[in-house]
């Protein structure tokens, strides 16, 4: 924080506090931005589609954006804990100035807020407006979702109906979800998409998963008793081995 | 400092102004509730989920048609008439004039009770039964809100007017005042119900 | 023109007000819920349509009901406007009387209208809360110590975090506002009571009548559906939803009084010269959250008012097969939903800023920033609400500017922060409780604020929201920011309310195990919810094991901790070192009038001339 200056006293910046946080800045900047990201993406799941890695790097870039406020507070704490600290039942001497406000710390504070504000939003935005897009994929597979006490039912366009979600991999699809009885929430964890599956309602979510392999679709709205148990797989399996199994199972429904 | 070391005297005008105060902030979250009415009102409407805002004809129940307004504006109209009234006692009870105080509550104290009545009758002889959609719900919830309201202010003039009766207002009015203040929100809030209600 | 109002009640009986207290109210509910009860069973006829609860629904919510008014019959809260309408207002013996003059421990069991009797109501029903609410917490934990949970059965558990969740709601809404709104505020104003004491009086008892309901729930099939009660399934739950309803409109009622009453105090009451420059930062705090509270509350009082008649009369506000939304109920909900949190936060964070010079011996940095700080958070929040609903699916063209004025909250909170840390920066520190949670909130709160940038990303939330990440944050900012401030200011106000000096010991232990407790708590809890733990479950697939583990044992550290403390408050109440006049040297009103208080607070009502936080020394 700035200070009038007096001739006495030396410039603001040679102030030895003022250096010990700026030292201690970047070193709290630093470690707050690491631990921040390692924190997250070390525990994030591996994403499975571009979605997801996409929800990772925001959370990387959102975590640097903020480091060096939250860094800048932790600076300032460290600085004022380690000096001047007074133990006892009654209080110390009174501080040695009356500073009640500085107009430039102030209006230097709001005007980086408004503009790292002003940057997460703007970051938002673009992402926003790539999710839109996808939902409007005419070439999409076409997937109807619904939720019911307590599990998924999937049907495909062929006709085909499944509890687990089966789906090739790269290539863009289309979620039609809704519910028969209350709110679900139809999240593949994976792969960073989630959205509610009402009553009455149908809603949409797009997502083009990029890897092989078995992921997690869970509930993620408390939807009653069994809540925690309406979870199933989504299978991620090459093109080829996809319409083997959807012809499978477009026989089977219609033999049933 | 020396005019205010006993908290019981102080002046009248101070106490209504603050109680005036204390009211509107009541009446802030009376106002919030009936403005979600409208809401809830509205956005049913807009939706109109599985077209059961006015359920349609099916083979063991007739459409559902929606009333007319009139009712409510007759509501309403019967309010304003008594917040009338009301202040017609206000302006004689500022003028000193006791007998202009005793019959404007008085009159007012009646609308109320026609009111209810009325608004009881639009309850009991609607055409309706609590699960026939959306549009229903709301107009239940309009005319339950209009009912809670009416006998509060049955409550509130009537208290006015025998305490205008017994003459505890010729040293002060400011309960008058406020009850004005009731008066106007509860003719407004029934206005907002039947402005919702013209629009089914 | 009659006269007859100036003779004073005549007393050869005692009063009516004299005759009421908390067990006549408890009995008279009772008797009232019973009889209603059984009226009711042989009353309403049978259920003709295929939906099954509704004649339970009926006859649970009527009996509720009139415990409700037989309660507040009893306790003499109809005494005041009876008497208004009969033009027989209370006389000033029976208004010295309700004051609570000259009664000792009666006091607290009485309709008393004493703002010093209401604060300490609200700080015991405010720790029993916390203490039910805690013990509900740990259940949850124990229950998650392991995968398969399973020790609970899942309807219990459902119904477990449902109450855990409302009822920490509450306490933490009136944690701030309850006892120090009302014990301090009026003193450190320059007042001798409340604007409208039988109103606050009121708000406190409505709290204690609408306890019943809810633990009247636990009874007939618990709260299953969480804290937000989310419908249709609030519609489809078991007869104790019914209990959560009359408790929402009950204690919805309580804030509304407590809003009204305390804003017109500060408007009106204010000591001479305390012009708004001059008023404590503290009071803008109190102010700013129970105002907020007016509007957003009614609106929540309204979603639960149409669950009622849904659940009770078949009606279809929810329901979608008649035509119902349940979009429409979490727009209802949301709308009260998110100034709420503020309404917890915003005092107890006004309390730390009103500590902060005391312990720094300096004077509090960028007083206007500090307002302009609480007006833009109050005022933005109702804006936000929808940011809750983004993944709902109801308005997916409106994420986009919900978005927006969620991330310009980040502005108002920033100055806050500046305000905390500027007031620090320079000062003397006065190691105390208090002045360490002022750190601990800059701690917590900052890892609140910046995860909450994340959710408000639409994206990101897309993957974060009704994760166990959801849960860690919003603990993050109303635990660890809202209950660190009122704690502090529990150490802080305690002379004043008690006469005693809070056991420093004590509350050092206390305050390090809930703190490190605290982040162990819920970083292991933004663990499991990266890693795709969805909230409110009672299984967990085992990879989420370690950091469940890490939680639960980071909350009976929180546990051992909240027990010191509440030692550290039996023990100093009873038999602490007795607190001089003005144990911190605070130059606001509330240590200026000694302890105890007299009833009327100032025997000469104190004039103002300049702002409380002229500390430190001017540069010769």
């Amino acid at each position: 924080m700035s200070e009038q200056m007096t001739p006495q006293t030396p410039q603001w910046w040679k102030k030895p506090d003022v250096k010990k946080t700026a030292i201690l800045w970047v070193i709290c900047t630093a470690v707050i931005g690491y631990v921040g990201v390692e924190f997250h993406v070390r525990n994030m799941v591996r994403p499975a589609s571009e979605t997801m890695s996409g929800v990772i790097s925001l959370m990387r870039i959102f975590t640097w954006a903020a480091a060096p406020v939250a860094g800048l507070v932790a600076a300032m704490c460290l600085t004022v804990l380690t000096s001047k600290r007074h133990y006892g039942d009654n209080p110390p001497a009174e501080a040695d100035h009356q500073i009640s406000n500085s107009p430039r710390a102030t209006s230097l504070w709001i005007v980086v807020s408004a503009f790292l504000c002003l940057f997460a939003l703007i970051t938002g935005f673009i992402v926003i407006q790539k999710d839109a897009v996808a939902l409007l994929d005419k070439n999409a597979i076409q997937i109807n979702v619904t939720g019911q006490q307590w599990l998924w039912s999937i049907d495909y366009p062929n006709g085909a109906r499944s509890e687990d979600l089966y789906l090739p991999v790269n290539k863009p699809v289309v979620f039609h979800v809704t519910s028969v009885d209350v709110k679900h929430s139809f999240w593949i964890v994976q792969m960073g998409v989630k959205i509610d599956a009402n009553p009455g309602y149908v809603t949409e979510t797009a997502v083009t998963p990029d890897k092989i392999g078995v992921f997690d679709l869970r509930c993620a709205e408390l939807c009653g008793l069994l809540h925690a148990y309406m979870q199933t797989k989504v299978h991620i399996v090459s093109q080829a081995d996809y319409d083997a199994w959807l012809s499978v199972h477009a026989t089977m429904e219609k033999g049933a | 400092m020396s005019v205010e070391t006993h908290a019981h005297h102080e002046h009248p005008d101070v106490v209504g102004s603050r109680n005036r105060l204390g009211v509107i902030l009541i009446l802030v979250a009376d106002i919030a509730f009936a403005l979600s009415m409208v809401f809830v009102y509205f956005y049913l409407r807009g939706q109109n989920v599985n077209d059961m805002w006015l359920p349609a004809a099916t083979s063991d129940h007739p459409a559902i048609l929606p009333l007319s307004a009139t009712a409510g504006w007759t509501v309403t109209a019967i309010a304003a008439f008594g917040l009338l009234a009301h202040f017609y006692g206000l302006k004689g009870v500022r003028s000193g004039n006791q007998t202009q105080l005793k019959l404007g509550s008085l009159v007012a104290l009646v609308a109320s009770v026609v009111a209810i009545v009325y608004q009881f009758n639009t309850i009991a002889t609607a055409p309706f039964t609590f699960s026939d959609g959306a549009y229903v719900s709301c107009f239940y919830m309009f005319a339950i809100l209009n009912f809670v309201h009416i006998m509060l202010t049955i409550f509130i003039s009537l208290g006015n007017w025998n305490r205008a009766r017994l003459g505890i207002y010729n040293s002060d009015h400011w309960h008058v005042d406020i009850v004005n203040v009731w008066w106007v929100w509860m003719t407004v809030s029934s206005l907002l119900g039947a402005f919702a209600l013209t629009y089914p | 023109m009659t006269t007859v109002m100036s003779k004073p009640v005549s007393a050869p009986g005692k009063s009516i007000v004299e005759k009421l207290n908390f067990f006549t109210a408890l009995a008279l509910g009772a008797i009232s819920a019973i009889v209603v009860w059984r009226l009711a069973l042989q009353i309403l006829p049978e259920d003709t349509e295929v939906r099954l609860f509704t004649r339970e629904d009926k006859i649970t919510l009527l009996s509720m009901t009139a415990w409700f008014i037989g309660f507040m019959t009893g306790i003499g809260a109809l005494v005041g406007p009876f008497r208004w309408l009969m033009g027989k207002d209370l006389t000033h013996e029976e208004n010295m009387f309700l004051a609570g003059k000259d009664m000792g421990v009666k006091r607290y069991f009485r309709y008393t209208t004493d703002h010093k009797v209401v604060g300490i109501q609200y700080l015991v029903i405010t720790m029993v809360i916390f203490g039910i609410g805690g013990i509900l917490a740990m259940l949850i934990r124990t229950n998650l110590g392991t995968p398969e949970g399973g020790w609970i059965h899942p309807q219990a558990y459902n119904s477990i975090v449902g109450t855990h969740g409302i009822i920490m709601i509450v306490g933490t809404i009136i944690m701030v506002t309850g006892p120090f709104g009302n014990f301090i505020m009026p003193i450190m104003i320059g007042a001798r009571d409340m604007a409208f004491p039988r109103l606050n009086a009121l708000s406190f008892w409505l709290i204690v009548a609408a306890a019943v309901p809810l633990i009247w729930a636990q009874f007939i099939g618990g709260i299953s559906t969480g804290w937000s009660a989310y419908n249709p399934l609030a519609g489809q739950g078991p007869l104790g939803m019914d209990g959560y309803i009359m408790f929402i409109c009950i204690f919805a009622i309580s804030t509304m009084v407590a809003g009204a009453n305390i804003t017109t105090t500060v408007v009106k009451m204010r000591a001479k010269g305390m012009t708004w420059n001059r008023t404590p930062i503290f009071i803008y705090g109190v102010v700013a959250s129970v105002a907020l509270a007016l509007p957003a509350f009614p609106v929540f009082f309204l979603s639960q008012i149409l669950s009622a008649f849904d659940r009770a009369l078949d009606t279809s506000f929810y329901n979608t097969a008649g035509g119902g939304s349940g979009w429409l109920y979490e727009n209802l909900f949301w709308i009260m939903g998110h100034p709420e949190v503020y309404v917890i936060l915003i005092p107890a964070v006004a309390a730390l800023m009103e500590m902060a010079p005391v312990f720094t011996r300096r004077p509090l940095f960028s007083f206007n920033v500090a307002v302009m700080g609480i007006a833009g958070i109050s005022g933005l929040s109702v804006l936000v609400w929808a940011h809750h609903m983004y993944i709902s699916g109801w308005a997916p063209l409106l994420n986009t500017p919900f978005m927006l004025t969620t991330e310009l909250i980040s502005i108002p909170t920033g100055m806050i922060f500046l305000v905390l840390i500027g007031t620090l920066w320079r000062g003397r520190l006065w190691m105390t409780m208090p002045l360490m949670s002022i750190f601990a909130l800059l701690w917590n709160f900052m890892i609140g604020g910046v995860t909450g940038i994340y959710l408000s990303d639409v994206p990101a939330d897309a993957f974060l929201h009704g994760s166990m990440y959801v849960t860690a944050h919003f603990h993050y900012t109303l635990m660890g920011a809202g209950l660190t401030g009122a704690l502090a200011a529990l150490v802080y106000w305690f002379p004043a309310m008690t006469g005693r000096m809070f056991d420093k010991k004590l509350s050092w232990i206390a305050f390090w195990m809930v703190q490190i407790g605290f982040n162990i708590a819920f970083v292991g809890m933004f663990a499991v919810g990266l890693a795709g733990q969805p909230r409110r479950v009672e299984a967990y697939a085992p990879t989420f094991n370690t950091g469940n583990m890490i939680t639960t044992g980071g909350a009976y550290l929180i546990m051992a901790g909240m027990l010191v403390l509440l030692y550290g408050v039996i023990t100093s109440w009873t038999s602490g070192v007795k607190a001089p006049k003005n144990p911190w040297q605070a130059k606001t009103l509330e240590w200026t009038v000694g302890y105890p208080v007299p009833l009327e607070n100032f025997d000469v009502l104190p004039v103002v001339t300049s702002d409380p936080y002229g500390y430190g020394k001017a540069k010769s």
